[in-house]
């Protein structure tokens, strides 16, 4: 039997007998106080019935709601029950609660009534309730009524349906603040619905745009008639459901071919328009070409570049490792050479990128071991032959887990709380001219990526900014950055960020997710998979971006990602890569639509965990897919050429 | 009697045997069992480390943080006062890192909180029961960081104390009413008052390590322009024949009156990495990682009173329950000092098994010193076992990436 010993549980068991005589004092012994207010609490420490002077300290655990100074004086803020912990020498701690009660609520507002509706079609009504301290109460419990439910009722969520005419009141009520507004019921004038759209035919994906204008008896237009959108369906095949989106904008996008009826109703009045759909049929052929193993180290990144001299080189980074990057010969996709490689102080060397012009190579470095991360310039014009130029590590010390490389400027993450903008006119003396920080508490960055003068950050909940860097859009420059836009999504988990003009005049932003729902070993011989997935977000109006499509992997996430010519390659982890096509306007599930090209996993029965695909990055060169594996190295492919239409296809 | 004398003889050969037996039974019986926990910066693990004396053995991994694909980097370590828990900061977050708290044995996660930017070394004051964690914050520009104060039965951050630029070595005095840690960057000693969690005093740590230096006698002050100092703040008590420079305020002097421009935000040349009270005086021992030297402070009069000349880069320490012993790990040099506190002469300098000597934890009854070795690239970090009784490593054990941070955590009888 063992028994532990231990001379520090010893002390407090001696300690704690010692202390055991004494006790906190608190008074008021339930403290209850109102928003705003200010309460002097008493708090001493009595042994044996006496009152002593031992100082006693009072702290809140939550300090933004209730703070308690040292004079012991508490200010309330916000309402609610809130603990707080009693110390003093001596006499251990004590836990109490201060209560801040709900101010009382002093409003329901009522927003955006309609003057009138129409009677039969539905209106939701929108409501905001404040209390006395102005703070906006999602809380409270509001209760609705119609004052003729002959003419109108109104649901518990705030839904009027009206099935008779003439004026109402409607009361919203929360404790005993209510607020009323008037509303007049008039007769539906609306008759009719007139339906249109750009087209009767197309492949699944294809975003098909509907516009209803409800015209009275005379054929007026009635211009505020409310519409709802609906469609119904039917697949072209029998064991699949029809399916698709449709936006209450009149946008409607199919995921199976079939036929397709869209409904534009307003009350009783509908008009319906219907779509053939027909299979996307994108899929090709894709065929593994070569390989260059790394099987003793996890790798990372990858990038791939024609070098001065004419032949294709691609670099590679390492993860959890020696510190190594290595630089390969990939002239021929088939037969993939390693020619060098660099070992810098690090543990990760998460992310490797290439000048345009070939010649610069910069590596983030992570886990140094004197904890001076920070990134390593590298001469390649002789890639067999890369050497170190410099290496930079100015505010970089938390670490750079992301760079870009764009006009004779590196763009480098520090710490994961912003980038620095670094003038390497000089190589060898890197110089930092400018940073980018994001002022929304606990900020966070994962990436950045620079494309045409503007920078598209990966800041996790703060989602995607776009900065200007020397586009002009903003007057921002490499010294002077300024933003654009940015969006955020809300499952907080924005890791990448990849800009994409369509040609249909549309400009979109794809933000990827990292997410490990079930975690993730690193060791040798460890499997696993991610989460997470791409959303498309519709950045053509700068100031309204919107998030308009997905393109998920089950059971899969997304992580890094190029985009060529209308074709997305993106590396989905445990899922290999996939490739997507991304021509004409994107609304809705891509992979659903049918829009998924290709894919293709690296099994690899010899990797560091063997077939244990973890795909980290793709990359489009000179028509082949360069692919980095976590378990297996370097990796290339190539699809088969589009083949031709048997069928034609009306286009819209 | 020749025969009886052989019988006794042979009698007490027996009794000798077997009481030399029983004594090897008793000894064996009392075997201990000695358990550190140790982060693994680079892998992102906390290992159990057991030795019994002989061998030393990592007996168990335990995956830490919730960022699978990144390095969080455990780096700090510490059993509260009782052993009930142990407490784990990872350094780095989105970015503000995260402190853990686990069950000891069982190792699951009972409770974390927010903290700052890379918070590091920390340490529970068995009097008011809150942990004390500083916030190295090594992220972007040189700016004073914060010791974040922690309730850790509810896992609340309390307070954040504003120190130095990055804020390294927390610990408390033996009454667990004063806190202890050092500004790297710009070389000071905090003390914060753990009860009203407020600093108490600072001392400028390159300004103490030259004071132990200074022959006043072949000092010329007729060169020194007393009318570009500050000497408001000065004590000139008339009875007084020595400077009280603890009652100068450095920060209201123009430094850049005295001939030597900062040039912003200090960088100190002492670099001090680590303090450590000792368990019985008033004195804190300070690691001056960038001048090989480790300063006795005497918390009383607030002034250096010994310095000690160590290898490169001193970096951790910690002193022996019994107060004899200081042993501090020697960064640069890859070595770990032994020292007498009494004499203040070094007993050994020992080679550690690899590059980066780190931290140093000694076991409850002052027998062993256990010390981190992180390595480099992807060598796995080590943790070398010295037994102060003979100053030799006595065994080594293997666990992740980087070994760093390093709690006792218990010492068992069999």
């Amino acid at each position: 039997m063992k028994t532990t010993k231990s001379i520090l549980v010893a002390l407090t068991f001696l300690m704690t007998m010692s202390l055991s005589a004494q006790e906190i004092v608190i008074k008021p012994e339930k403290p209850v106080m109102e928003v705003g207010e200010k309460l002097s609490i008493e708090a001493y420490v009595i042994k044996d019935g006496q009152k002593q002077d031992t100082p006693v300290r009072l702290f809140s655990r939550a300090r933004r709601e209730l703070f308690i100074d040292s004079t012991l004086t508490a200010t309330a803020y916000k309402p609610g029950v809130f603990d707080v912990i009693a110390l003093a020498q001596g006499a251990g701690r004590t836990n109490f609660q201060i209560t801040v009660n709900y101010p009382p609520i002093t409003e329901v507002n009522i927003q955006d009534v309609p003057e009138k509706i129409y009677s039969g079609t539905p209106v939701s009504l929108k409501y905001k309730v404040m209390d006395k301290a102005g703070l906006t109460r999602d809380d409270a419990a509001v209760t609705f009524s119609s004052s003729d439910e002959s003419i109108a009722i109104i649901n518990p969520f705030g839904v009027i349906n009206s099935t008779g005419t003439g004026k109402i009141t409607i009361t919203a009520q929360a404790e005993n603040i209510s607020n009323t507004v008037n509303i007049n019921v008039v007769k539906n004038p609306i008759k009719t619905i007139e339906l249109s759209v750009d087209g009767d035919q197309g492949r699944t994906g294809d975003v098909f745009h509907f516009r209803a204008k409800a015209l009275d008896a005379k054929g007026n237009e009635v211009a505020d008639a409310p519409i709802t959108y609906s469609f119904s369906g039917i697949s072209s095949n029998s064991s699949q459901e029809a399916s698709g989106l449709i936006r209450q904008d009149g946008n409607f996008v199919a995921n199976q071919a079939g036929t397709y009826t869209i409904t534009a109703s307003a009350g009783v009045a509908a008009g319906l328009r219907s779509v053939t759909i027909t299979e996307r049929d994108v899929a090709r052929k894709i065929e593994m070409v070569g390989q260059g193993s790394v099987n003793d180290k996890h790798t990372s990144d990858l990038w791939i570049w024609e070098g001065v001299d004419g032949r294709d080189y691609a670099v590679t980074g390492t993860w959890g490792a020696d510190g190594k990057a290595y630089f390969w010969d990939v002239t021929d996709p088939a037969s993939i050479v390693k020619i060098d490689s660099v070992q810098v102080d690090a543990r990760t060397v998460n992310d490797v990128k290439i000048s345009a012009d070939g010649t610069i190579c910069v590596i983030s470095r992570e886990g140094a071991s004197n904890r001076k991360n920070g990134l390593v310039i590298i001469d390649v014009k002789d890639p067999s032959n890369a050497e170190i130029i410099s290496r930079f590590d100015e505010n970089m010390t938390g670490g750079v887990h992301n760079v870009f490389i764009y006009e004779n400027h590196i763009y480098a993450l520090s710490g994961g709380q912003k980038y620095y903008i670094i003038n390497i006119d000089d190589p060898k003396n890197p110089k930092a001219v400018g940073k980018y920080e994001l002022d929304t508490p606990g900020h966070a960055i994962h990436d950045v990526w620079v494309e045409d003068g503007i920078a598209y950050s990966s800041n996790w909940g703060d989602g995607i900014h776009m900065v200007d860097v020397g586009n002009g859009i903003a007057g921002g420059s490499p010294s002077n950055p300024v933003k654009i836009s940015s969006y955020a999504y809300p499952n907080k988990a924005n890791h990448a960020s990849f800009p994409y003009k369509s040609k249909t005049g549309k400009f979109y932003v794809i933000g990827g997710d990292e997410i490990f729902p079930y975690g993730l070993d690193t060791g040798k011989g460890g499997v696993n998979m991610a989460g997470g997935y791409l959303h498309v977000i519709d950045f053509t109006d700068l100031d309204n971006p919107e998030e308009v499509a997905r393109f998920e992997i089950p059971y899969a996430g997304s992580h890094n990602y190029w985009i060529e010519d209308d074709i997305l390659y993106v590396a989905f982890y445990n899922a290999g890569v996939r490739v997507v096509d991304l021509s004409g306007e994107l609304m809705g599930d891509l992979r659903a639509q049918g829009r998924e090209i290709a894919w293709i996993i690296p099994n690899d029965a010899n990797g560091y965990s063997p077939n244990a695909p973890f795909t980290w990055g793709a990359q489009l060169h000179k028509g082949h897919i360069f692919y980095s594996d976590w378990n297996s190295g370097l990796w290339s492919a190539k699809m088969e050429p589009v083949k031709p239409q048997e069928t034609k296809i009306q286009s819209k | 009697m020749e025969i009886m004398k052989t019988i006794t003889l042979k009698r007490s050969i027996w009794a000798y045997a077997l009481g030399m037996a029983l004594m090897l039974i008793a000894y064996s019986g009392q075997a201990q069992n000695y358990y550190v926990y140790v982060t693994a910066e680079s892998e992102d693990e906390v290992s159990v480390i057991k030795f019994d004396g002989e061998k030393a053995e990592n007996i168990k991994d335990i995956p830490v943080g919730v960022w699978p694909a990144e390095i969080e980097g455990p780096h700090g370590i510490t059993v509260g006062p009782n052993g009930e828990y142990w407490y784990l900061s990872m350094a780095h977050g989105n970015p503000y890192g995260t402190l853990y708290k686990y069950k000891t044995g069982t190792d699951e996660v009972v409770g974390t909180v927010q903290l700052g930017l890379f918070p590091a070394s920390m340490q529970i004051s068995p009097v008011t029961g809150l942990l004390y964690c500083v916030n190295f914050n090594l992220h972007g520009d040189m700016v004073p960081s914060t010791v974040s104060v922690v309730d850790v039965e509810s896992m609340t951050e309390l307070e954040q104390i504003t120190t130095g630029a990055m804020p390294h070595g927390s610990r408390l005095s033996a009454d667990g009413m004063k806190h202890y840690s050092v500004a790297m960057m710009s070389g000071e000693l905090f003390e914060i008052d753990a009860f009203n969690l407020k600093v108490a005093r600072t001392l400028d740590l390159d300004e103490a390590s030259k004071m132990l230096d200074m022959d006043h006698s072949k000092m010329d002050h007729s060169k020194m322009d007393h009318s570009k100092m500050d000497h408001s703040k000065m004590d000139h008590d008339a009875d007084k024949k020595e400077m009280d420079h603890s009652k100068m305020n450095h920060s209201k002097m123009d430094h850049s009156k005295m001939g030597h421009d900062m040039g912003g935000m200090k960088h100190s040349a002492f670099k001090p990495t680590w303090v450590s009270p000792h368990p019985t005086k008033d004195v804190v021992y300070v690691a001056g990682n960038g001048q090989a030297e480790v300063l006795e402070i005497d918390t009383k009069t607030w002034k250096p009173t010994r310095k000690f000349k160590t290898d490169k880069g001193p970096y951790n320490i910690d002193l022996s329950p019994d107060g004899k012993y200081m042993v501090v790990s020697y960064k640069t040099a890859a070595k770990t000092g032994i020292w007498d506190l009494e004499s203040g002469k070094e007993l050994a300098r020992l080679d550690n098994s690899q590059k980066v000597t780190h931290g140093v934890a000694i076991s409850s009854d002052s027998k062993y010193a256990f010390v981190t070795v992180e390595g480099m690239y992807d060598e796995s970090g080590k943790v070398d076992v010295i037994d102060l009784s003979t100053m030799k490593v006595v065994d080594t054990a293997e666990l992740g990436k980087q070994a760093g941070g390093i709690a006792f955590w218990k010492v068992d009888e069999e």
